[in-house]
């Protein structure tokens, strides 16, 4: 894995972990609360969202773009996925039902990402402005269609409630967020159009000359930030079992943070799914130590701020020599 | 004029990773004159320039300024001595008013932390009128035409009261009226005591304003001639009187067959271009700077529009209206530059060379890197590449390597048509001569080659037949074995006639 280890933000992982170890308090029987299973578990679950999000959000930014619009796209899918489950039941019983609400969401998340890159691509407009254009535009639209309520999808034992606690299984939440990282990992390594993700971002001029299918690559990774977007919108709808118009603020922040973590240049051309991942972790693992040993919610944002700075310092620094 | 040069350059000497731009080069200026500066393209006149105007840092140089040594360190540093720059890429800010494009960066107005908008109307009004430029000072530098954002940047220049001003090309993209208004500037300018360094290489016009010319050549100083006792044979000599490396010898000779021809082909940069090229033929493409070689690509490869005219590809017409359509043709384009239109420099050497045909080496989307490797590796052999590996990052390599990557990257799409646009420039002898040998062979195949340079003896040695370009227009083609490099000269540097 010379890959791996050429990331220089495994280190920075290996270094949170460590820290986390150490800093952690104590269990009555004397073990260390960060290393139990169940803590580690609940990183992996708290991380999956943002996680799932930076995967395709590391496909946009290799492209030399960026997608602001992933958290008001979030915040619809939850609310589209909240009104189809609470829906009095459908005809075709409650599989179907909340197989419908999971694809529903997915595929108009989807299409709204599709929106995005088919205004960058064939009007060239900045991908900041429209992305930001349509993280405004968006949120109004969750908004209107929920008229500004949370859509409660309960705890009892109807249709809503049973979709909500099956896919807020750790085992679910998690895999997701695996199953969708290997997929990532191999089509950006493995596949042509990983290829030209790549080289678009690195020199799109080029790409033109070389003949590459610059509109519809673009197309396609906004497209695909919606999707994913989309299914993390599902899961953070049955983890909180509601849907709701507000969630996801500052959600884009929080995954371009992951992807620049991860070692992937804002300027293109040049990341890998697996800085994303590690970027998630350190994010993931910085949280839950801080927790666990009660800092105050203010106090760990500011430490965030001062993880990503060092953290794309260090990286920059490599490179130099 | 006195006979204290205003400002004397010897033993210049300047290096671009690690190709010579300038060596041992020497030039001076009097008071009051207008002094150009000629040479081929690459000959270092941009080099120079940019050293007076303390833009580039010369590896080595002496320079004195009134006989007194100094240091150009900056722009800044050139601004103090006098010296002002009127640059080839105009270098305004679009979106700034004059006034403020005239005091930025001006050392006698930013020391002032505050700026009087009517002080500062009336400081600019003087070099405004100077310089012949009625309008408001307060209008946007974007809004004006061309040959006004010239004039602005000649009152910038003006207003730190500079002695000496440098014009890099500053008729290129002007109306003949408008250069007839710079010329009756330049001498205004120059009955003042002002001295200017013109740099262009339109023969016509350096002979019309220029009292003495230095010709620059590879890098050296060839001569310094007053232009009243000389003539435009002897300049062209003297700009292209280099050995003929005649060690390659004549390419084999061509088909008779027509593989494409291009029948009054007229874009925003082409003029009624036509011309045939047959199989197996290299036929060059001469011309100056923006005499639109590089536009003939464009035209070809789908990259700008074609207003009228047709290409036919065998026989058959063609209108590639993107390059991925021309790729499709089988046509391939190499590039002018290379780091900015060709190469993905994070990327592998591999990766770059397989970018045109992956279509061709995957399955169901996925990459095949057994068949990546198995396409390209006889390729890479057959160009003499060298890279550490086939996973190196092409920014590694060196610039003939990058060029070889670039080619190999072409090949593989295996064209019927291949415009290469410049593929020597700025590449050591020995990567030369392998891209002289693989243009050669590939014409054997049967290919029709396009083979842009700036070199004369490059295009005399490696083509057939030279087409010669002057301001969009094909000014001739003649025969590489019976032609010479004046001939070529002549042609480029003519006056198109209406057609």
């Amino acid at each position: 894995m010379s890959r791996l280890r050429k990331l220089k933000s495994v280190l920075g992982l290996a270094g949170i972990i460590l820290v986390a170890i150490l800093a952690s308090p104590q269990a009555s029987d004397g073990s260390n609360i960060f290393l139990q299973a169940g803590n580690l578990t609940d990183v992996l679950r708290q991380m999956s969202v943002i996680g799932i999000i930076a995967l395709a959000m590391t496909y946009v930014i290799l492209t030399a773009g960026i997608d602001l619009s992933v958290g008001s796209i979030l915040a619809f899918a939850t609310c589209v996925t909240g009104m189809i489950v609470t829906r009095p039941a459908a005809p075709g019983g409650r599989f179907t039902q909340a197989a419908l609400a999971v694809g529903i969401a997915m595929a108009a998340s989807a299409l709204l990402g599709a929106a995005n890159g088919a205004v960058i691509s064939v009007f060239r407009i900045q991908p900041f402005i429209v992305t930001l254009a349509s993280m405004i535009g968006v949120r109004g639209l969750a908004k209107w269609l929920t008229r500004n309520e949370n859509i409660d999808i309960g705890f009892g034992s109807d249709a809503a409630a049973s979709f909500a606690n099956f896919v807020n299984q750790k085992a679910v939440v998690v895999g997701t967020f695996a199953a969708l990282a290997v997929i990532f990992w191999i089509i950006l390594d493995r596949t042509v159009f990983g290829r030209y993700v790549r080289a678009i971002g690195d020199n799109e001029k080029a790409g033109r000359y070389s003949g590459l299918p610059i509109r519809s690559v673009k197309i396609a990774v906004y497209t695909l930030s919606g999707l994913l977007t989309g299914i993390a919108g599902v899961i953070y709808a049955a983890e909180n079992h509601q849907g709701n118009p507000n969630a996801g603020i500052a959600y884009e922040l929080d995954a371009i943070a992951a992807v620049v973590i991860g070692g992937t240049s804002l300027m293109g051309g040049s990341g890998s799914i697996a800085g994303t991942i590690v970027g998630t972790l350190i994010i993931g693992v910085l949280t839950n130590i801080l927790r666990l040993r009660n800092v105050d919610s203010n106090v760990e944002m500011m430490v965030k701020a001062v993880i990503i700075v060092l953290a794309v310092a260090i990286q920059k620094n490599e490179k130099a020599e | 004029m006195s006979c204290e040069p205003l400002i004397l350059l010897e033993g210049v000497n300047k290096r671009y990773d690690g190709a010579k731009a300038l060596a041992d080069a020497s030039f001076s200026v009097a008071e009051g004159e207008v002094h150009a500066l000629i040479g081929e393209n690459g000959a270092g006149k941009s080099t120079l320039s940019k050293i007076i105007a303390g833009a580039v840092i010369p590896d080595s140089a002496s320079v004195r300024w009134r006989g007194e040594p100094v240091r150009i360190e900056s722009p800044i540093a050139a601004q103090h001595l006098g010296i002002g720059i009127v640059f080839q890429e105009l270098d305004l800010f679009p979106n700034l008013s004059i006034a403020e494009n005239i005091v930025i960066g001006n050392v006698r107005m930013e020391r002032r932390q505050w700026v009087n908008r009517k002080e500062l109307g009336a400081f600019c009004q003087t070099y405004l009128e100077q310089a012949g430029l009625s309008e408001s000072p307060w209008t946007r530098v974007r809004d004006l035409p061309i040959a006004h954002m010239q004039l602005v940047a000649i009152a910038r220049a003006l207003s730190f009261e500079a002695r000496l001003i440098l014009m890099d090309e500053p008729t290129s993209s002007l109306p003949d009226d408008a250069v007839e208004r710079l010329f009756a500037l330049i001498r205004r300018l120059r009955a003042g005591g002002v001295s200017i360094v013109y740099v262009s290489h339109k023969m016509k016009e350096i002979f019309e304003i220029a009292d003495r010319i230095t010709v620059l050549r590879d890098g050296a100083t060839i001569g310094t001639r007053t232009a009243s006792e000389t003539n435009i044979d002897e300049i062209i000599a003297m700009m292209v009187g280099r050995e003929l490396a005649a060690e390659y010898g004549a390419p084999a000779d061509a088909y008779r067959e027509t593989i494409l021809s291009a029948q009054n082909i007229t874009t925003r940069k082409l003029r009624n271009v036509s011309f045939e090229l047959h199989r197996g033929e290299i036929l060059g493409v001469a011309g100056l700077v923006g005499a639109g070689r590089s536009e003939l690509g464009a035209a070809l490869f789908g990259l700008d529009r074609i207003v009228s005219g047709s290409f036919r590809l065998e026989g058959s017409e063609i209108r590639p209206h993107s390059p991925s359509a021309a790729i499709g043709l089988g046509i391939g384009l190499l590039p002018e530059d290379r780091k900015l239109q060709g190469l993905m420099m994070q990327m592998s050497v591999l990766e770059n060379s397989t970018m045109a045909v992956l279509g061709r080496l995957q399955r169901w989307g996925f990459l095949s890197r057994r068949k990546e490797a198995g396409l390209s590796a006889p390729v890479h052999r057959g160009m003499s590449l060298k890279a550490a590996s086939n996973g190196a990052p092409v920014s590694s390599l060196s610039g003939g390597n990058q060029q070889k990557v670039l080619l190999a990257k072409w090949l593989l799409t295996d064209p019927r048509v291949l415009f290469l646009d410049d593929p020597t420039r700025g590449i050591d002898i020995g990567a030369k001569r392998d891209i002289y040998r693989i243009v050669r062979e590939l014409a054997g195949q049967g290919k029709g080659i396009l083979f842009v340079s700036s070199e004369l003896p490059e295009l005399l040695q490696c083509c057939h037949r030279i087409l010669v370009m002057r301001d969009g227009h094909n000014m001739g083609i003649v025969d590489a074995r019976a032609a010479t490099q004046e001939q070529i000269m002549t042609l480029a540097t003519s006056e198109v006639t209406a057609a």
